[in-house]
């Protein structure tokens, strides 16, 4: 029915090949034959979903359990979206072409606050009601994961089932339950509730929040007894065992990161006072080089791709980085396969790691001090210091590199006008270091991009407090920048203020957001994280409809006993070691990272990971 | 080394995808099923291949071909052709390998066969209005160059075209330029009909054969 129809549209669109499947090693499965079919959305485009790998992971852990089949969705662009609408279309799954409305379980990853209308929108393109409350029946129970789910509330009210933490394990067992209870016949109430007694499930419908009058939540309750007041993430302690795809989907068009994927540990040691992701993933926790060795030769191989991307939030802080690289470079060499460490920090970039990876291909080098002074970059435990970044220029330069890249945030806790300023000296001095190499490359220049987004407060880290710089201010701090630069070879762009604003209201919004939310979607918007479709003007007018200050979101200093719309949730990190953060980056104080001296942060209670490192050496 | 000529089909699923991705799902399927191709030996290594003739996205072939080296002179032809099947994606199939006989400049002409179909109006007005299209003096059209547009009268082209209507749409066959010097799309003549009665025709073209100067099938 829908193949059909689609035939005539396919054309019309740009890119059709993203709308049709049929790629190498998509799962075909027979429906009749399966207990729970799941679709598995991504709230963007094609190419963007494609490209995440914890949609690939979970993709084939829940097609290798024959009683499901999982299938992807993706958000239609907006040309495809008006060819749906005028030829009614509803959203359909890639793999058998059925409606997204015929599925047990619509799941979304929540990787970005600006991709919540999509997760609103292709409800509505499926035809399915937005609202948990509207959907009665145990069918099309909608369920999301990823690092947006830390704080569920601003989309609570259209989301049956949120799972907190690494999904591998928590994911299946609500399937089972829902298989179990569908065969029982039994309600959708019943079953939420069942699901809410497994670890690191949180069902918002079994909680009601009361507010003061000043907008702030005075109380927040589980509605029945049994309901756990704190839910707690769930978290994969050994990596070497946890499923790992031995097979991509490998899509016919072009995708962002069109590459195979390795993940070689979950977590960062660092701490970076900024970064939720250093805080969500405690802790650290490693795959031994031959499970690595292993899996990323199985993908290689499955997929035909002859790039493989070592991933996780910072590579070489992996403890046995250069036996790794060895051991891979004793095959990837002949098959021509190149090898890519993204997320590269200054101080652990060597000649050694050098080598290995321009071994077949060469690209630009980018770094991230994310601020251009050393206080600030103490403020925000970013533990790089500047002759450690230009040492490593350096190196680079010597070998033959000529372009870096330089990525900052700016309206950090803090920063003054002077730290804005040390943004465009530290690329003067990157760029004086490239005359100072003996072997740069000759007759060629050098080019260094300085980049600056707008600092957003998160969700459990130790600024989840702070008030974000106000739009002004951010303007003002990007024109004193391009005002400090002296020459060509340096060139600056900037990431959209008012992007970053909204990024910042959803990100420690509350349940009164979810009408806001909604009104957006009614009014046709999506895609916000594309420039084609934000409007400011509009999301300033939905807000000024439903009575929402976006401000007491996103500007507001937050003392440390207000209840935070997401302090139910549970990461392991204790809310005293956020506060003892809070308060050291005020002093200018760093925290050593996990290898240097544990800090107690709370991680620990999960015994392994690098909390127990030592003990491992010791024995 | 050797020289190998392999013949595919591009339908379904991978009718859309375009001659560059084409290009790269090509190049990945070579990849997986490790045989031994020739790689550029440049600064990006690849495997080396090249396409005959770029097929338009959205067009089935029924007889595509791409050439690339081996570098096993013993190794069989029909391994060449498990192999690539065994790596492909549903919609690209290789239904022979052959050694090349011409070089790919010496095709001149390609077959098509077109469906033609309209939501708003009937197959038999469809019919009627394609009928007086080709009848007329000449059939003008914008086609896009290096240089620009340009319009052209492909009357000349279409004068052999057979065509019969079946229950719910139309069959055009036609041979068409194609090549290094001259490509006449068929879809000039869609744009032709959508224009001269203000209708939207839906297309499903295949390019079925393509042929050197002397009409006989490329090999």
């Amino acid at each position: 029915m829908i193949k059909s129809k689609l035939e005539k549209i396919l054309l019309k669109v740009q890119k059709p090949g993203k709308y049709v499947g049929g790629e190498l090693n998509a799962v075909i499965k027979n429906k009749d034959e399966v207990d729970v079919r799941f679709a598995f959305c991504f709230p963007d485009t094609y190419e963007i979903g494609m490209s995440h790998l914890g949609m690939k992971i979970l993709y084939s852990l829940f097609n290798s359990k024959p009683y499901i089949w999982c299938e992807r969705v993706f958000a239609p662009w907006i040309d495809m979206e008006e060819q749906m609408i005028k030829n009614d279309i509803p959203l359909y799954a890639l793999e058998s072409m059925d409606p997204v409305s015929e599925f047990d379980f619509i799941g979304f990853t929540l990787q970005y606050e600006l991709s919540y209308t999509n997760v609103l929108n292709m409800l509505k393109l499926s035809n399915i009601p937005l609202k948990s409350s509207d959907r009665k029946e145990l069918t099309n129970i909608v369920v999301a994961g990823g690092p947006c789910a830390c704080n569920p509330e601003p989309i609570a009210e259209f989301v049956d089932i949120f799972f907190i933490g690494d999904g591998e394990e928590v994911d299946l067992e609500v399937i089972e339950l829902f298989r179990e209870c569908k065969k029982q016949g039994k309600t959708k109430d019943e079953f939420l509730y069942l699901a809410s007694q497994i670890k690191g499930v949180y069902v918002p419908a079994l909680y009601s929040v009361e507010y003061n009058e000043d907008g702030t939540i005075k109380a927040f309750t589980p509605k029945r007894d049994g309901v756990p007041e704190k839910i707690e993430k769930r978290v994969m302690m050994d990596m070497d065992n946890s499923y790992y795809p031995q097979n991509f989907v490998v899509p016919n068009v072009e995708i962002v990161h069109d590459r195979a994927v390795e993940e070689i540990f979950r977590g960062c040691i660092r701490g970076c006072r900024f970064c939720q992701a250093g805080f969500l993933y405690r802790p650290v926790r490693e795959k031994s080089v031959d499970c690595i060795n292993e899996q990323c030769h199985t993908l290689c191989r499955n997929t035909g791709y002859d790039e493989i991307s070592l991933s996780s939030l910072s590579s070489s802080d992996y403890t046995q980085i250069v036996p790794l690289l060895e051991k891979l470079t004793e095959w990837s060499v002949d098959e021509n396969v190149s090898l890519s460490l993204p997320s590269l920090r200054v101080d652990g970039f060597s000649d050694d790691i050098l080598s290995k990876i321009k071994s077949v291909r060469k690209s630009g080098l980018t770094f991230a001090p994310e601020a251009g002074t050393q206080r600030l970059r103490d403020v925000i435990n970013k533990n790089v210091r500047e002759d450690e970044l230009l040492d490593t220029c350096l190196v680079a330069f010597d070998g033959g590199y000529t372009t870096v890249k330089l990525y900052f945030m700016i309206g950090l806790p803090t920063e003054t006008m002077d730290d804005v300023k040390g943004i465009a000296e530290l690329g003067q001095k990157v760029v004086n270091t490239f005359y100072k190499s003996e072997n740069r490359p000759k007759g060629k220049g050098v080019k260094v991009t300085l980049s600056s987004s707008s600092f957003v407060p998160k969700p459990f880290t130790p600024f989840q407090w702070e008030p974000q710089d106000s739009i002004e201010t951010i303007h003002s701090k990007q024109a004193h920048i391009r005002e400090n630069l002296t020459t060509k070879k340096i060139s600056y762009n900037y990431h959209d203020a008012d992007t970053s604003f909204l990024e910042a209201v959803f990100a420690r919004g509350d349940r009164k957001l979810n009408a806001v939310l909604l009104k957006a979607c009614e009014k046709g918007m999506r895609f916000d994280g594309w420039s084609d479709c934000f409007s400011f003007e509009k999301w300033m007018e939905v807000f000024d409809e439903c009575g929402i200050d976006p401000h007491f979101y996103a500007n507001r200093h937050r003392s440390f006993d207000e209840i935070l719309p997401w302090d139910h949730i549970d990461y392991s990190v204790t809310k005293e070691f956020l506060i003892s953060e809070c308060k050291k980056a005020y002093e200018n104080q760093t925290t050593p990272h996990c290898r240097e001296k544990c800090s107690n942060c709370g991680a620990m209670k999960h015994k392994g990971g690098v909390c127990f490192e030592k003990c491992k050496s010791m024995v | 080394m050797k020289n190998v000529r392999v013949w595919f089909k591009k339908d379904d699923a991978c009718r859309y995808i375009s001659h560059l991705d084409l290009n790269r799902v090509m190049i990945r399927a070579i990849q997986k099923s490790r045989l031994p191709v020739w790689h550029t030996e440049g600064f990006n290594v690849h495997p080396y291949i090249t396409f005959s003739l770029p097929l338009s996205l959205g067009f089935r072939g029924e007889r595509e071909s791409m050439d690339m080296r081996i570098l096993d002179d013993n190794l069989k032809l029909d391994v060449i052709k498990d192999e690539l099947n065994k790596c492909l994606p549903n919609g690209l199939s290789v239904f022979d390998v052959t050694e090349p006989k011409q070089k790919p400049g010496a095709i001149n002409t390609a077959k098509f066969k077109m469906r033609l179909s309209c939501d708003n109006i009937s197959v038999e007005e469809l019919y009627a209005n394609l009928q007086n299209l080709l009848n007329a003096d000449e059939i003008l059209v914008d086609k896009k160059t290096k240089k620009g547009i340009k319009k052209i009268d492909i009357k000349e082209y279409f004068k052999d075209a057979k065509h019969y209507d079946t229950d719910h749409d139309i069959v055009v066959r036609v041979i068409l330029p194609a090549g290094s010097t001259t490509n006449i799309n068929p879809t000039l003549l869609i744009n032709a009909l959508n224009e001269k009665y203000g209708i939207e025709v839906y297309y499903d073209i295949t390019r079925v054969d393509v042929f050197d100067a002397e009409g006989k099938s490329f090999e």
